[in-house]
């Protein structure tokens, strides 16, 4: 691989003892402040896209293409993929934070050098940054859920539990996102993240389509992607939920999450303590 | 205003604890050895420098201090702490000044401070009260509110000091604190750091600035790569590897300097030379350039002047390009 050979890759760094590896919930907590100060001054610009987004998919989707697709699985196709664009919201919330806001912290405003030279560790860092990305992620899944909401395409009460499972889903996705960003020695490798890894997630979770027709390998495939387990969460709860299902979803979301989450912090710390 | 609360009963009980102690320290950057095996005691309460051309190590040893690089080899000791697994403990106690600038653009220069606060647990409260000495301290009151794009080198400089201030720390270590300043603000950085001293706060800086560490610093090393070459009170320093005088002499073309040199055995500490300058250490220069043949040795140019520790660092260093 030809990212090996650059100079900056540092590569996933010694194995951290366990304890090491629990972040301080009070300096964890710290550096969310600071990302979500910043937030806080930025979000009108920021999430209006949000509001336009879902506006734009379920016209052209749900509205347009929905006018031949009549019905999936017995409900109307603008039913059908509503509540996966909550989901996907989380998802491209999540890739963004994770990637560019969290390379330019890094790299360009070099702020965690600071950071790790106070009691914060990179474990509290990483965990901080992490559960920034899920809160923006949810703010945003939420957004789109009012939006479906006002179009009549949630059909359940289920649905006002959904911000949980969209933390959940976004951790997911943003410690996957935030893997990449340590790995990676410059910042033009994002665009393989986001050809090869984002955009085939976002088509193929089973968010404009069901699995029921096409052969076992796609739902195989589509199994280890993490949208299509918040997809099948979101879509539970909008049309009244199936219990069993969504703690499946649930459980794997959260292994997935917490399997993972070693790799950054390794990862940073060789980057960063030499 | 109460930057660091004195500490005289700590005083008593510490004097013997170093504020870092450096036994055998070593770090390795797969082939290259960046620090080779380093011995140094830095007291409490007072300012210890670490001169060195670039490369020398000295950027990589205060890493070490302040736990951005791991020690391979030796002992570290920082408060009485190893730098290697109490990591943690020994950065609630310390303030870092890194050499890059590196605050928070996108937040004010106050909210910088109280950030700060928030990495050491400190509550609200206590922060903004402190950020606001800490803007008095560093004269940076009536700036709180702007945006970092608004400041000037010095300003951005004073103010990661007090970011550097905001734990209350014991130990405070300066990467090239006024390098790319001019030179007011370098004063107003010098001022800041000689009030830290008076309240008992240990310094650990790094600097190129020969001037600065003789007007700042109470004890120095020089490094040359990746070992201490010399250590010493700056005046002790120069007497030792210099003397007390300097006898500058720009040489005619073809005048031999070795002979020169040898002409003058037994009345000269020692000479170095670079291209036609000619260098002699001596403590009394003047009596050296009476006693030159000066038929003999035909010189541009002659010059006597006190020998300073800019001397001593490139007697010990070299005079080659360092790069």
């Amino acid at each position: 691989m030809a990212m090996l050979d650059e100079p900056g890759y540092a590569g996933i760094g010694p194995r951290i003892p366990l304890r090491e590896l629990v972040p301080v919930p009070r300096l964890a907590g710290a550096v969310w402040l600071r990302n979500a100060r910043v937030f806080s001054k930025l979000w009108r610009g920021a999430l209006l896209p949000t509001f336009l987004d879902p506006f734009l998919y379920l016209l052209a989707l749900g509205f347009g293409l929905g006018t031949y697709v009549a019905h999936i699985n017995g409900i109307p196709y603008k039913d059908f993929i509503a509540p996966g664009l909550i989901a996907s919201a989380a998802m491209w919330s999540s890739a963004f934070e994770t990637t560019y806001n969290v390379y330019f912290r890094m790299n360009e405003l070099r702020l965690y050098d600071n950071v790790l030279s106070t009691p914060v560790e990179v474990q509290d860092l990483v965990a901080g940054d992490l559960a920034w990305s899920a809160s923006r992620a949810t703010i945003y899944g939420i957004v789109v859920l009012g939006v479906i909401a006002i179009f009549g395409l949630v059909s359940s009460w289920w649905a006002l539990l959904m911000p949980p499972f969209v933390v959940l889903g976004a951790l997911c996705f943003s410690v996957i996102g935030y893997a990449f960003t340590t790995l990676i020695p410059k910042i033009d490798l994002y665009s393989y993240f986001f050809t090869l890894f984002i955009t085939p997630m976002f088509l193929f979770s089973g968010l404009f389509f069901p699995f029921n027709q096409l052969p076992d390998w796609v739902h195989v495939v589509a199994w280890f992607m993490p949208l299509y387990h918040l997809v099948e969460i979101t879509r539970g709860l909008a049309t009244g939920p199936e219990f069993w299902s969504i703690v499946g979803n649930s459980v794997w979301l959260a292994a997935v999450t917490a399997l993972l989450f070693t790799i950054p912090v390794r990862a940073l710390r060789r980057k960063l303590v030499t | 205003m109460e930057v660091a609360s004195p500490r005289p009963a700590a005083a008593d009980a510490s004097a013997s604890i170093a504020a870092v102690r450096a036994r055998g320290v070593t770090k390795r950057f797969g082939e290259r050895t960046a620090v080779a095996g380093i011995d140094f005691d830095v007291e409490p309460g007072i300012c210890f420098g670490f001169l060195g051309p670039n490369g020398a190590g000295k950027t990589t040893t205060m890493k070490m201090v302040y736990g951005l690089a791991t020690v391979d080899a030796g002992e570290l000791t920082v408060l009485g702490m190893d730098a290697n697994t109490e990591r943690r403990r020994i950065k609630s106690r310390l303030g870092v000044v890194p050499q890059e600038t590196n605050l928070d653009a996108d937040l004010t220069v106050s909210e910088n401070l109280l950030q700060q606060a928030r990495y050491f647990g400190i509550d609200a409260g206590a922060a903004e009260k402190r950020a606001a000495e800490l803007l008095e301290f560093s004269l940076l009151s009536d700036r709180g509110e702007e945006r970092i794009y608004g400041l000037s080198g010095g300003m951005k400089r004073r103010l990661l000091i007090s970011r550097a201030l905001m734990g209350d720390p014991e130990l405070v270590v300066l990467d090239e604190p006024t390098t790319g300043l001019d030179p007011q603000a370098r004063l107003a950085v010098w001022g800041a750091l000689d009030r830290l001293r008076r309240r008992g706060v240990t310094l650990l800086l790094t600097t190129h600035y020969m001037e600065e560490a003789e007007r700042l610093c109470d004890r120095l090393v020089i490094m040359d790569e990746g070992t201490i070459v010399a250590e010493g009170r700056p005046p002790d320093l120069v007497r030792a590897h210099v003397g007390r005088e300097v006898l500058e002499l720009k040489l005619d073309e073809g005048c031999d300097a070795d002979r020169l040199v040898a002409s003058l055995d037994g009345r000269i500490q020692g000479h170095d030379r670079s291209e036609r300058t000619l260098m002699l250490y001596a403590d009394d220069a003047e009596a050296v350039l009476e006693q030159l043949d000066h038929d003999t040795y035909r010189t541009e140019s002659a010059l006597v002047r006190r020998a300073t520790l800019e001397d001593v660092f490139l007697r010990l260093t070299g005079r080659s390009l360092r790069e």
